[in-house]
């Protein structure tokens, strides 16, 4: 399974910043390919459709994830402030999987 | 027994001086009840006296038009499971959490410059409790308002510092909610880089009210954010209205992005059209009409742009001109022709012509 996972906007916005994480769970270790592969059917990642931009919110963060597994690849934007708890689960654990790995 | 009431309901609306004639010169039945309707008024009188006087002891302005600041702080404890647990509750001390704490603070300093200046009893103008969460997710280099409340990450510790650190932080997400309730720009674009310019505005309005000593607008440093960046990160703020552009470049970070003048507006598909990059123009307008308008910035420049925002010919859809009018007929109102050109000359030199 690959992932992509890049985020927009913010408060802090600073397109220095706004590398994307590429994460392939091949190149991670069991127990960590376990964990994200289960986190992207909690989050029933590929019958997940973008956010709607949520009213009178502002300085929020967007994500847009590509997840490609196998034949399947699904992309979606997710916005933070109405994203579903197990959505942001996945984009936390990405990107502490990101800030670990080489950089 | 209907009728009873009815006459008992007449009775209600009747001065006391009617029902004490009622008492010497009624029937039997009438005096009964004008008795009764006496002793009760009396009771009235005294229940009200007890509430008055309680309310008096509240602050010299309490029966009518009092401010509710009304702060709640929760912590997510670098979880992203928003609220939260409730901290720290209006009225109650220190905790000792910096960011819960400064979050606190912000949060009246904010809501006590929109309340001293404009009379405006918090976001929605009907004295809405305020809520923060802070602690927000592991490394989490943001703030932000999610249209009820502020979120506020601790930043990653290497770039970023706690966002609750700069009071104009604070004061720039809670006008996202005055926005919201006023003129409810639309987030993207020039409509959306006026919101975030706007947020700007009034968070440097907070801090320069909030500092000890108050601070003009020739004092102010116009910077959003200052102490955010992390030791060692080559910048000292977020924006700078004053300079847009200049607040940091760093070899991770980049070079701030802000554009101070039309020429350099950046067209983007990114940040929701750049809302945070080309609020940069419009916020070095209301910095250079500030600094030439001199004294306290809230005075008359926050003023002439509170109009504005509150204005309600300002439309969701407005681009930079069509703010940049009712300013220009705002400040014509409020402080006659040479309000007007302050304004005018402002905005001729970010590359906006107004007429």
């Amino acid at each position: 399974m690959r992932i992509q996972c890049k985020t927009l906007g913010g408060f802090a916005y600073v397109p220095g910043l706004q590398r994307p994480i590429h994460i392939d769970t091949e190149r991670l270790n069991t127990l960590q390919a376990g964990e994200l592969e289960s986190m992207v059917r909690a989050a029933h990642f590929f019958d997940q459709s973008d956010s709607v931009r949520p009213a009178g919110a502002a300085d929020y963060r967007s994500y847009r994830i590509t997840v490609e597994d196998g034949e399947k690849s699904h992309t979606v934007q997710v916005v933070e402030s109405t994203a579903d708890h197990s959505l942001l689960a996945l984009i936390a654990y990405l990107r502490r999987l990101g800030a670990d790995g080489p950089s | 027994m209907d009728h009873t009431r009815h006459r008992r309901s007449i009775f209600c609306i009747l001065p006391p001086h009617v029902l004490e004639a009622i008492v010497k010169n009624g029937s039997n039945a009438q005096r009964r009840m004008a008795e009764q309707m006496l002793r009760s008024a009396a009771a009235m009188r005294t229940a009200r006296a007890a509430v008055d006087a309680r309310l008096k002891a509240l602050g010299p302005s309490a029966p009518t038009g009092a401010p509710h600041k009304q702060r709640v702080i929760f912590t997510t404890s670098h979880t992203e499971n928003i609220p939260g647990v409730r901290t720290r509750e209006e009225g109650q001390g220190p905790t000792g959490d910096a960011a819960v704490d400064e979050a606190y603070n912000g949060l009246g300093a904010t809501f006590d410059l929109y309340w001293d200046i404009w009379k405006r009893d918090s976001v929605d103008a009907a004295g809405m409790e305020l809520d923060a969460t802070v602690h927000y997710g592991m490394n989490y280099d943001n703030a932000y308002w999610n249209g009820e409340r502020m979120i506020f990450g601790d930043g990653d510790g290497r770039l970023f510092n706690r966002f609750t650190i700069a009071v104009d932080v604070i004061g720039h997400e809670l006008t996202h909610g005055v926005t919201g309730h006023t003129a409810n720009l639309d987030y993207n674009g020039q409509s959306g880089a006026l919101n975030e310019s706007v947020s700007d505005v009034f968070g440097s309005l907070v801090k320069q009210y909030a500092a000890s000593p108050r601070q003009s607008a020739a004092q102010a440093d116009w910077l959003i954010g200052a102490g955010l960046l992390m030791p060692g990160v080559k910048g000292e703020a977020l924006r700078s209205m004053k300079a847009p552009g200049t607040a940091y470049d760093d070899p991770v970070l980049g070079k701030d992005p802000q554009p101070a003048h039309m020429k350099d507006y950046v067209t983007t598909t990114s940040d929701d059209g750049g809302v945070h990059i080309n609020s940069g123009i419009p916020n070095n307008a209301f910095a250079r009409l500030a600094i030439a308008l001199g004294g306290y910035s809230w005075e008359k420049a926050g003023q002439i742009w509170y109009k504005t925002l509150t204005d309600t010919r300002l439309a969701p859809s407005s681009q930079f001109m069509d703010f940049a009018r009712l300013t220009a007929l705002n400040a014509f109102q409020l402080y006659g022709a040479v309000g007007k050109q302050a304004v005018i000359d402002a905005w001729r030199q970010v590359g906006i012509s107004v007429n």
